[in-house]
């Protein structure tokens, strides 16, 4: 994807008739179908396939004919047409749809790249609109200067002045080129892996998968039988206890390293070459080393900003930068969502000056970072507490049982506990700005989100009973396209006269700014 | 209780009642009072059917003693009339309100909760009405955003000609800033 941009998207996609998409194009919808039925053909092929079943070997061919068949067919039967200020496609096999998708409408463009793609100068191109778990278009694949041209016409016109129809169409490139505000080099992407732990994920899936699909529970035979040749080698060897720790510890370290590199591999694969760049109002991400994605969202569709800095982060003194979109999430609805994976995070690792850069140039947030962070109730690292109290004091009591007075060694948690809350406390913080929300919280591991007011869907004021003992209150603010298993956007453990202002203003300031997104 | 408590207990409610067709705005308003005689009747039915089976069946497994009887009847009398209790506060703390921002709902004794939507964020709405809704002419309003968590703020209970103007009126609403937003 280091093809230049085309100058003129108009002179590659003219305007007055549909078009098909690339020749080969019903090959990768013959993969992407063959993806799915892959493991039933092979299992025909082999496991099923005893010769005295009498099943004929080429029996699996014929389903593969088929599907040969239905791709052609979807290639012969898709056609898009570009509008002047919509994209018209037509597709189906026997239900055919028509849809008409207005350039201001769509969220983001994605442009994902495989091996084979790259092989054949082609791309698939997804586009994508608010909500929803599928993409309102889906070409599966264009040549790779056609979706460039594509993308481009489509952050041209979906600037919501529609259609900027120009004189010379060798003038229209009026955007000044983008300006890269992240480049992440291969150390970097080194430091990521390291920090990140998606190995471990790997690894443990990797296990998972053998167990199941491996014949006859072959993989935990393995795992018994060798389990017991090291350990008997270990006991062979290692008579001593102190030995036999040894060598545990390294078995384990082996394992840690075994997963680290994982976790360095995947992020080369994944970010190899990671830019980030802005070109007028649109921010591009490109990445991969294998399968190259680019995709590409206007400024003005980030709904939310979460800023995370956990123990390894802060050894290497970066930080993750990761936004939310309104669009839909859930990949190509065919189980390759990790892969193909909207734009998330900004910036995987950057120095915290460049996290606050970027958030300075693409949030247009001028006070960011803020100059004060409101601290919480006095008694928050208290509140924060009570909850590991209880949990020490009902482990306590079992240990009690088990080991008498030894059990009440456990309370020594209490100190370290009450450490950890203070700190968190005393760290946490939140900032209502007229033009942002922000809070901070945690101390091993930090986090930061914050969202643009007029991004904000709804706020509501919570109270526990708990924290009217302590006259304390929270207040939740909602968002577009936030993840659900993400940190909230909420200010927790403020003073309630507080809460209750903070709550009140912004229910007006939403009211009085207009919903954009 | 040492802190300072946020009380959902409204200002008194006005004398006179509001002419019809208008929503009163700025106003925390409570559900009509059939709603309190629903909630009563579904807390007893919702509580009553599955403990009378659970006791029965309790019962004939059981050896049939004068204690046995004595418990499940105390059974009967206490979590039916807990739910009950339940039920009528629930329905004494929710309160909502309209007025030039959007719309608010507060409910909860115990854990409280103070929902506001502003009118522009609303993406569309909803009036239901289940069977046992339609006998006592009560509605569920359900106010849609494009928000993640409070996505669907639902409030049932509501009389039904008061959420159908409910209704209209957030619509307007939202109709008027879509425009201005399109503009």
């Amino acid at each position: 994807m280091t093809t230049p941009e085309p100058a003129a998207p108009e002179a590659l996609l003219p305007e007055d008739h549909e078009r098909r998409l690339h020749p080969g194009s019903w090959l990768f919808v013959l993969l992407q179908n063959l993806r799915q039925f892959i493991v039933p053909l092979l299992v025909l092929l082999f496991a099923g396939g005893r010769r005295d079943d009498g099943y004929p070997w080429w029996l699996p061919l014929i389903g593969v004919g088929a599907l040969v068949v239905v791709s052609v067919w979807q290639y012969l039967t898709f056609r898009y047409r570009i509008d002047d200020d919509r994209l018209i496609v037509r597709s189906g096999l026997f239900e055919r749809s028509v849809r008409q998708i207005p350039y201001s409408r769509i969220h983001n463009v994605a442009i994902h790249q495989n091996l084979l793609h790259q092989l054949m100068g082609v791309a698939e191109v997804r586009l994508e609109s608010a909500g929803g778990t599928k993409p309102e278009a889906q070409m599966r694949v264009l040549r790779m200067r056609e979706a460039l041209a594509l993308e481009q016409l489509i952050r041209d016109r979906g600037q919501g002045q529609a259609a900027v129809p120009t004189a010379d169409g060798a003038a229209a490139a009026t955007e000044p080129a983008g300006i890269t505000l992240l480049a992440l080099s291969s150390w970097e992407i080194v430091k990521l892996g390291l920090i990140s732990n998606r190995g471990m994920v790997v690894v443990a899936g990797a296990v998972a998968l053998s167990f199941q699909a491996l014949p006859e529970r072959a993989m935990g035979r393995w795992l018994v039988d060798y389990g017991r040749e090291a350990f008997g080698y270990a006991s062979g060897y290692a008579t001593t206890w102190l030995a036999k720790g040894v060598a545990i510890a390294g078995v384990l370290a082996f394992a840690l390293l075994l997963i680290r590199a994982f976790s360095v591999l995947l992020a080369l694969l994944r970010y190899h070459g990671f830019r980030l760049q802005r070109q007028g109002r649109r921010l591009t991400v490109e990445r991969g080393l294998l399968s190259r994605s680019r995709s590409s969202v206007p400024r003005r569709r980030i709904q939310a900003w979460t800023m995370r800095e956990g123990v390894l982060h802060r050894l290497f003194a970066r930080r993750t930068l990761e936004i939310d979109t309104a669009s839909a999430r859930t990949g190509d609805g065919q189980g390759n969502a990790n892969a193909q994976r909207g734009l998330d995070a900004l910036a995987p690792i950057a120095s915290p000056a460049t996290c606050d850069a970027i958030v300075h140039d693409i949030a247009l947030l001028r006070s960011w970072p803020p100059a004060r962070w409101e601290p919480l109730h006095p008694r928050a690292w208290l509140r924060l507490m009570l909850g590991d109290v209880f949990v020490t004091a009902g482990l306590c009591a079992a240990l009690a049982w088990f080991f008498q007075w030894w059990g009440a060694l456990g309370l020594l948690w209490l100190p370290w506990s009450m450490f950890v809350a203070r700190r968190h406390a005393d760290r946490a913080g939140y900032a209502v700005d007229t033009a942002f929300v922000a809070v901070r919280e945690g101390w091993w591991k930090r986090t930061w989100r914050f969202a643009e007011i007029g991004k904000l869907q709804a706020v509501e004021l919570r109270q526990s009973p708990l924290d009217r003992r302590f006259g304390m209150a929270s207040v939740w603010f909602d968002t577009a396209g936030a993840n659900p298993l993400s940190t909230p956007l909420r200010l927790r453990f403020l003073p309630l006269a507080e809460a209750e202002r903070v709550h009140a203003t912004l229910a007006g300031e939403i009211a009085r700014r207009p919903l954009r997104w | 209780m040492t802190g300072r408590d946020f009380d959902p207990t409204p200002p008194p409610l006005p004398e006179t009642a509001p002419p019809a067709p208008q929503v009163e705005t700025d106003v925390w308003q409570p559900l009509p009072v059939r709603a309190r005689t629903l909630a009563t009747i579904s807390a007893l039915v919702g509580t009553l059917i599955p403990l009378a089976i659970a006791l029965g069946v309790g019962l004939i497994a059981a050896d049939r003693q004068s204690l046995s009887f004595a418990i499940a009847g105390a059974l009967l009398l206490v979590i039916p009339g807990w739910a009950v209790f339940i039920a009528r506060r629930r329905w004494l703390r929710t309160r909502w309100r309209i007025d030039d921002d959007g719309f608010g709902v507060r409910r909860g004794h115990l854990w409280r909760s103070d929902t506001r939507v502003p009118g522009n964020r609303v993406q569309h709405l909803d009036v239901r009405r289940g069977p046992l809704e339609r006998a006592f002419g009560l509605a569920t309003l359900v106010v849609h955003t494009a928000g993640t968590r409070n996505s669907a703020l639902a409030l049932s209970g509501l009389d039904f000609e008061e959420a159908e103007r409910l209704r209209d009126t957030l619509a307007a609403r939202a109709a008027r800033d879509d425009d201005h937003d399109d503009a």
